[in-house]
């Protein structure tokens, strides 16, 4: 390995910084919009209505939901805390909020292209497959919490607060227009002070740490899934662009590849900021820890099968 | 607002050419129009109690706002719109085709036919999809020698073949033992700047030129894929290096 591990340039972190702003922008204001949108629209408990009253099951709808509402992992925080305010369960909305950015058609597609010629079919299969086991087992685990232990009592009051959380408003159309502009402003607002955080610890790594360090933790099976998940977690990528990178370490096993894939888009730099803006700080930790421990042991396991 | 104006600045200056693949291009510009269209309804619905600022300190909301409007308008002011060396360096290197992201074994030519002759549609007319300067050379990018070194039938088109290609200036670390090689560098964007990887051929020069890191240059010479360290990698002998302007879109696709 050559040069120094770690070399800061101010010039290379602004533009790295920048060009994640400018992708990631449209997407949290599209979640945001359709958040201040599900606000003053969406009649209260309607969520509850759509979804199996089994608990079980409407976990596991929530886990596929996103086959027919995608959204990405930037936007979709301010989207659940309305679905929750709406009476969507949290462990629903902690289930959709995870499995979403990679169980929906945009990421099948991508992780297909980026994998061709190195087993595309399996990896796509398998990313699916294992976001949406892992979201359940989070959703179920999340249905036996208190909800004071996950979202944040300031949020819990704001959604209280809300004439519209329980029942369908009676203003003009214009007015409740005007109202789910603002909601979803105020919204925007509050994601873009996280994502701006999480987006400058990323571009810290991303310009200034030798990625090249990593290599040789390749060589084994339960270093490579670590250091995979822990550089998604760094770099902090789209879940509709990852799999074109992560296909790139072609001197790492398929598994830590797939936990690569996995981990991203459920938690990285960015999400631990984005998720703090309606989650309580040790709700945020223990699903950092647990989905690093899950998905690291599931896919070590998956090394039978000879990825 | 300030977003809204940030934004609609990138898109209408171009600079958002630096920074994005053209796909996102157009969600960029959206959302600019987007937030400065909230912004004008906020100012003229906005009366009595904020909804911004209901329920939240003052000292937050300074606090808040600088943070989205501090880092953005600063970043703006600093970047350069490209990488320097290290941030290049610190990404590692893509000197073989199979480190390239998207990357697709290159299918071989259809067969010969049974009798032993080369099927009609077979053969393709090299002159048909290779650009030429004026001066005859082949109009090559970095992403096309790599390829070729991994792929014998795209080789034969340029192999020993005089071409021109335009790239950036990085000094060569490791493999260089006498000193006259460089590398030639382009970013490969597949969404953003952020997940640019450098797309890097071997420079031979017969002086051993020097210029600033990423300084823009273009290379004329003969392609050459010669085996070291065991692997076929692309080398450019280079006749001549001119240094020139960055080019309108700096990324590769």
């Amino acid at each position: 390995m050559e040069g120094a591990w770690f070399t800061f340039r101010i010039e290379d972190f602004s533009y790295a910084f920048l060009s994640v702003l400018l992708e990631g922008v449209p997407f949290i204001l599209l979640g945001t919009l359709l958040s201040g949108v599900i606000d003053q629209f969406l009649p209260a408990r309607w969520m509850t209505r759509l979804l199996p009253r089994n608990p079980f099951l409407a976990v596991c709808v929530s886990g596929l939901m996103g086959l027919i509402f995608p959204m990405c992992e930037c936007g979709i925080v301010p989207v659940i805390r309305r679905l929750i305010a709406k009476g969507l369960p949290v462990s629903c909305g902690v289930t959709y909020m995870l499995a979403a950015p990679i169980v929906n058609p945009l990421v099948i597609v991508s992780t297909m292209a980026a994998f061709r010629g190195q087993a595309a079919l399996e990896m796509t299969f398998l990313r699916l497959g294992l976001a949406f086991f892992v979201a359940v087992i989070v959703g179920l685990a999340v249905h036996n919490l208190p909800i004071a232990a996950v979202m944040k009592r300031r949020v819990m009051e704001s959604m209280a607060l809300s004439p519209e959380t329980s029942g369908g408003s009676s203003r003009p159309f214009g007015q409740r227009l005007v109202a789910a502009l603002q909601t979803g402003v105020r919204d925007f607002l509050d994601v873009m002070v996280y994502f701006v955080c999480g987006v400058a610890v990323a571009s810290v790594f991303s310009t200034a740490i030798n990625q090249e360090m990593i290599l040789p933790l390749a060589l084994n099976n339960w270093l490579a899934v670590g250091s995979m998940m822990l550089l998604a977690g760094l770099l902090a990528l789209c879940s509709t662009s990852d799999a074109f990178i992560a296909a790139t370490f072609v001197a790492f096993p398929g598994v830590a590849k797939l936990a690569f894939l996995v981990f991203g888009p459920m938690m990285d730099l960015k999400l631990i900021f984005i998720y703090s803006s309606i989650f309580t700080k040790r709700f945020v930790l223990g699903l950092a820890v647990g989905l690093f421990v899950l998905i690291g042991l599931l896919c070590v396991r998956l090394a039978v099968l000879g990825l | 607002m300030v977003w809204g104006v940030v934004l609609a600045y990138f898109c209408l200056s171009g600079r958002i050419i630096a920074y994005l693949h053209p796909a996102f291009h157009v969600y960029t510009a959206i959302s600019a129009g987007v937030l400065l269209l909230l912004a004008v309804v906020l100012l003229l619905t906005v009366g009595g109690e904020s909804a911004v600022s209901k329920g939240v300190s003052l000292w937050k909301q300074v606090f808040a706002s600088l943070i989205l409007v501090g880092p953005l308008l600063a970043a703006t002011g600093i970047s350069p719109s490209e990488f320097g060396a290290a941030a290049v360096e610190n990404r590692g290197l893509v000197e073989h085709i199979s480190d390239l992201p998207a990357f697709t074994v290159p299918t071989e030519p259809a067969l010969p036919t049974a009798d032993g002759s080369i099927g009609p549609e077979t053969p393709i007319d090299a002159a048909s999809y290779l650009k030429r300067t004026e001066t005859g050379k082949i109009k090559a990018e970095t992403v096309d020698l790599l390829y070729a070194a991994a792929e014998p039938t795209m080789r034969e088109d340029f192999e020993n073949k005089d071409v021109e290609l335009i790239g950036q200036f990085l000094p060569m670390r490791s493999g260089n033992p006498t000193g006259d090689r460089f590398n030639l560098v382009r970013m490969f964007v597949m969404c953003c700047a952020a997940d640019a990887r450098p797309v890097a051929v071997a420079v031979q020069t017969g002086d051993g030129a020097t210029f600033p890191d990423m300084t823009w240059v273009k290379i004329s010479g003969r392609a050459t894929f010669p085996i070291e360290s065991g692997r076929r990698s692309a080398l450019i002998v280079a006749d001549s290096i001119q240094e020139i302007d960055a080019p309108p879109e700096t990324f590769i696709y």
